[in-house]
């Protein structure tokens, strides 16, 4: 099949996917005990007080019809408003995505650099003392739950050498993106969460096409130094490791829920909480659209990039032996 | 086995010990307070009180079974699913059935994983199947799609073509070509995944969507303690300690294993 | 007034304004603090409050007790409750409130001198409108009470400085009703951005939902003038987080610690922790079914109320953080009956009353949810103390926000939590329960004499301590934390930072 003509199917399975989505999480939205009513009415209200509230938000209309309304609304880019605060989703979704953004990216980045070349390393070398230093470590990380992470640099960069904020306080009109300095300690925290699993994948994938026959053949042929490490190696092993890392990503954007809290940065996965705690559907609705949009898309991106190099690996290809 | 591997078993063995039989071992009341909230050490009570005044002894013992029942679950659910799905959809021939099937397992991966554990959560609440289902359907897709990703490769190697040209069946083919290949890969998914359990778990009960107080859990201790850590540490260093230490040591022997398997390369060979 | 007599804020310089215009029968100022010269030392406050991306301007529509904090700094209180005062009330734009012999008619008598920052005086039509506006601009139903009791319809204007409010049935609480928490707001105010003319102390310079406000000082407030410039106003969601911030100097003030925060901060020496007096504690009660066959029975809520030992819940759970509750409500307001006798922890008597009722060994599942800080703590501790008088208690635990969310099923639980903030016992008082109680609240809200009015509030309370539904073990106080160089923030229900000071 031709590469564009399968990114397309690709493309439109994806928005297939996220219709049926939306439907998921409106009907799992709209099961779950209590409506926003209860929660904005609060104890003390009377019963024609709940009414006026209902009606207020138009939540005494069938669940059909405001689905279909917002379904509506979505495809022309309105989001509609939220119930809890009446502001309008979209901009208030787009606020959150960038600043989920500004630690997730520098999150990823310093997880690519950390992995790409450890996990290289490591791998190319499996059982040296690089390899098992790396591996007692990455197994630390991976096995100390985030909020474990995140405690243990709060306590160490604010409170026993304070050089950092301990709390991402974003001042008013502002955005996250011009504050590296608050974004240092969520980044880091998110990225040492996720660079061990990332490291391993990609040692592992080193480590086996070492052993395949096609990198034996390269070596017995007198293939060295950096030619080996990128042409025969790396190039191998990246479709998984790529693979690796937009599944990664994927689950950090809308999973950083625990470093969102900790560090105080208003990001998707804390809105999210908030949004499902008070049974805000327009907004839950939002915000898994966009999380589902982003996360159908770095797999897409995943997909290419694995489908683009396997194209040109040779190892694969069958062609060299 | 290895001394060495016997040497790293030690410390899985002994934190899965206290997580399963824990709960049996008479400690005294688990939930009924037995002083002032966060006490220091006593010989009577070897690690102090918690947020309610409770032996966190008692509590330390009782809280590991749910969690490491709950990873275990999720990890066998999730693997099964990852190895039957993933490996069925990369080397069967009926090419678009596994398309369109792998196209099902990215929309499920489309729905952000925190949103389903916190309706499950608020759905059934202190429900730890629920819970337990929730990481499983999280983390089954993830599995799907690495090994789909390495059982395509695998299908895709010359010898493996060379068998499917034979006519040989998608199950010997799978087992003589696919499996002795796919196993290291499919261990060190399983242990990271195992790990990830563990830790959704814990995060689980430290965001409080797991089980409903006054019921232990490692997660939701150092959740419920975490406020008076600097009165009685224990309650929270105790319960994160046996995490962490089951986590790692677990994945570490994993990894070992997995090591020596992909070591073998004369099994590919072979294969070939 | 109580703004200026307030504990913590005897530097403060106090503005001229307010002196001649103390037209309440509190006492005012004193002398020498009146010749003081008005001084404004300046500086600026960052306070963290829990907030949310939830947050808004329009106060009558947000949920969060930080949109009363930033409203109650930018819109003037019409009044304020006060419950060491004769009235019950200080007055604010409203300098007094008169009540008709007949407890139906109520006469409001507007400030002179007060005006919007767009430059226009206040006046009674204004007035009239922030009373009306929690229906008309359709606010929560906390925001109501005031609808609830008058008319609001038949109010009327008599002149630039008067405005008439008849109730709709005699109230002698009213004052109370309408100082609870009414702001003024500009006649014909629909909406609120940082450009509505407002009447406070302070106006709004920027505002970042879910992030920050900032508020500068109004300098033409009416009242005793600010001593800060600025107040920045910080949402920061988590409470452990809050607390990070103010140890590492990121912010002044942190509002809502939980009881076990309070207790580690209480040992540092550059951080003051702050409890809320009473009457400011809200009440947390746990509501037994009447419909539920065991709890129909008398006996078994008189077990249950003996069953629970509350002093290791105040010490346990809140660490001492918290008020003895007697299991009526409205803990230092002036009707509670302080004559009650305090309820014994007595579980040999609980036992007793149960087998009398039959109802040994008998099973119950408490519902609660973590509404208030310590709520679940407490739940829990009381599931033990059931289990101790031999009753199959077990706690279900629901999701944050869950408990109130479907309202309908809260009601049919057979036994669940529940909180009320602080307010006055009677006008919040739900008829329907005990017949008996309800023809007594009447009386206690429209007797023509005072003195009859307290009997009857004190004897519906004597009933409810003896045969109601509710189990108060505790009234539980706001907590706050600030850096030493902070004074003169009132906790009252919210916290009040408008005489707050920054020393530096």
């Amino acid at each position: 099949m031709r590469v564009d003509v399968w990114i397309t199917a690709r493309v439109v399975t994806a928005a297939a996917t996220l219709a049926v989505l939306t439907v998921i999480v409106f009907w799992a939205t709209e099961v779950l005990p209590g409506d926003a009513v209860g929660v904005l009415s609060g104890p003390t209200a009377t019963d024609a007080e709940r009414e006026a509230v209902r009606l207020a938000l138009g939540l005494d209309r069938p669940a059909l019809e405001r689905y279909l309304e917002w379904i509506g609304g979505a495809l022309r880019g309105d989001l509609g408003t939220s119930l809890v605060s009446g502001r309008e989703v979209a901009p208030l979704v787009g606020a959150r995505l960038s600043t989920s953004l500004a630690v997730l990216v520098p999150a990823v980045l310093l997880i690519v650099t950390l992995a790409g070349t450890l996990g290289t390393a490591a791998g190319l070398r499996h059982g040296g003392r690089l390899d098992r230093w790396l591996s007692g470590t990455t197994l630390g990380l991976i096995g100390t739950p985030d909020f474990l992470i995140a405690t243990a640099l709060l306590v160490l960069l604010t409170a026993w050498w304070p050089v950092l904020p301990a709390v991402a306080l974003i001042p008013p009109g502002q955005s996250l993106w011009s504050h590296p300095e608050l974004v240092v300690l969520p980044a880091v925290a998110l990225a040492l969460g996720g660079f061990g699993s990332t490291m391993r994948l990609l040692r592992a994938s080193v480590a086996q096409t070492v052993t395949t026959p096609f990198a034996e053949f390269a070596r017995l042929n007198g293939v060295r130094g950096h030619r080996y490490v990128w042409g025969v190696v790396v190039s191998n092993a990246l479709a998984p490791a790529v693979m690796a890392l937009a599944v990664m990503t994927a689950g950090l954007l809308g999973g950083a829920i625990v470093v969102e809290t900790l560090f105080n940065v208003p990001g998707m996965g804390s809105e999210l909480t908030q949004a499902v705690a008070g049974r805000d559907v327009p907004l839950v609705q939002g915000l898994s659209l966009v999380l589902g949009t982003m996360t159908l898309l770095l797999l897409l991106v995943g997909d290419v990039a694995a489908k683009l190099l396997h194209r040109h690996a040779p190892a694969t290809s069958g062609g060299h032996r | 086995m290895t001394a060495r591997r016997w040497v790293l078993a030690v410390p899985v063995l002994l934190v899965l010990t206290v997580a399963l039989a824990g709960p049996w071992v008479p400690a005294g009341s688990v939930t009924a307070p037995i002083g002032a909230s966060f006490a220091p050490p006593t010989a009577e009570h070897p690690l102090g009180t918690d947020v309610l005044g409770r032996d966190v002894f008692a509590r330390a013992l009782a809280g590991g079974r749910v969690l490491v029942a709950q990873a275990v679950a999720a990890t066998l659910l999730g693997s099964l699913v990852g190895l039957t799905v993933g490996v069925w959809a990369g080397v069967t021939h009926h090419r678009a059935v596994g398309r369109s099937l792998m196209r099902v397992v990215d929309g499920l991966a489309a729905l952000p994983a925190l949103l389903l554990l916190m309706l499950l959560a608020t759905g059934m609440p202190g429900n730890d199947v629920a819970v337990a289902a929730g990481i499983a359907i999280v983390s089954a897709p993830f599995s799907v799609r690495v090994l789909h990703e390495s059982a395509a490769r695998l299908a895709a190697t010359d010898y493996a073509r060379h068998a499917e040209a034979r006519g040989e069946g998608l199950l010997t083919r799978t087992r003589s070509d696919i499996l002795p290949g796919l196993v290291p890969v499919a261990l060190a998914e399983a242990g990271i995944r195992f790990v990830a359990a563990t830790q959704l778990a814990a995060t689980a009960g430290f965001l409080g969507l797991g089980a409903g107080a006054p019921v232990a859990n490692w997660g939701r201790m150092v959740r419920e303690n975490s406020t008076g850590a600097a009165m009685n540490p224990l309650p929270v260093i105790v319960p994160a300690a046996l995490l962490v230490v089951l986590a790692v040591s677990v994945t570490v022997l994993i990894d070992r294993t997995s090591v020596s398997t992909r070591l073998a390369p004369e099994r590919i060979e072979r294969a070939a | 007034m109580r703004r200026l007599t307030a504990a913590g804020i005897a530097p403060v310089a106090v503005s001229l304004v307010l002196v001649g215009c103390s037209a309440g029968p509190e006492p005012g100022p004193g002398p020498e603090q009146a010749a003081a010269p008005v001084t404004t030392t300046g500086g600026a406050l960052r306070a963290a409050f829990a907030g949310g991306s939830t947050e808004t301007l329009n106060y009558l529509k947000g949920p969060t007790a930080l949109d009363y904090v930033r409203a109650r700094l930018v819109h003037a209180p019409l009044c304020e409750l006060d419950p060491s005062a004769p009235e019950g009330v200080a007055y604010g734009v409203v300098e007094q409130i008169d009540v008709s012999e007949d407890l139906a008619q109520y006469t409001l008598h507007i400030r002179d001198g007060v005006t919007f920052t767009d430059g226009t005086a206040l006046s009674a039509q204004d007035v009239l409108y922030s009373l009306r506006a929690p229906v008309l601009l359709e606010g929560l139903p906390f925001t109501r009470l005031v609808a609830r009791s008058f008319d609001l319809d038949a109010a009327t204007v008599t002149d630039p400085s008067t405005v008439v409010l008849p109730t709709l049935a005699p109230v002698a609480d009213g004052r109370e009703l309408i100082c609870q928490s009414m702001l003024a707001i500009k006649d014909g105010t629909t909406e609120f951005t940082p450009q509505t003319p407002s009447s406070g102390p302070f106006t709004i310079a920027a505002f970042e939902p879910g992030q920050s406000t900032l508020l500068e000082r109004n300098d033409d407030f009416y009242g005793p003038a600010p001593t800060l410039d600025e107040i920045a106003l910080v949402s920061i969601a988590d409470g452990t987080a809050r607390v990070n911030a103010l140890r590492q100097g990121q912010v002044d003030y942190v509002s809502g610690l939980s009881p076990a925060q309070a207790q580690t901060l209480e040992g540092e020496s550059e951080v003051t922790v702050v409890t809320s007096d009473l009457p400011y504690a809200s009440y947390q009660f746990f509501s037994m079914n009447l419909d539920v066959e065991p709890f129909a029975d008398p006996r078994v809520r008189e077990a249950f109320k003996l069953a629970v030992n509350r002093e290791q819940i105040i010490e346990n759970v809140y660490f001492g953080h918290a008020f003895e509750g007697n299991d009526v409500p409205a803990l230092g307001f002036r009707s509670y009956d302080t004559t009650l006798e305090q309820r014994a922890y007595d579980p040999d008597r609980a036992r007793e009353l149960l087998a009398d009722a039959g109802q040994e060994g008998m099973s119950v599942e408490l519902t609660a949810g973590p509404e208030l800080p310590g709520m679940v703590e407490t739940a829990t501790l009381l599931v033990e103390d059931l289990k101790a008088v031999g009753v199959d208690a077990t706690l279900r635990e629901l999701a944050p926000g869950q408990l109130f969310a479907d309202y309908p099923a809260y009601l049919a639980l057979p036994f669940k939590v529940g909180y009320s903030p602080p307010a006055l016992f009677e006008p919040n008082y739900t008829p329907g329960t005990f017949p008996e109680v309800d023809v007594l609240v009447q009386t206690a809200r429209s007797a023509p004499t005072a003195q009859e009015r307290l009997e009857a509030s004190h004897a519906a309370q004597r009933l409810l301590w003896e045969q109601g539904n509710q189990i108060a073990p505790v009234f539980v106080p706001a907590i706050s934390a600030a850096s030493t160089a902070v004074g003169g923030v009132r906790e009252l229900q919210f916290p009040d930072l408008s005489q707050a000071t920054v020393t530096r």
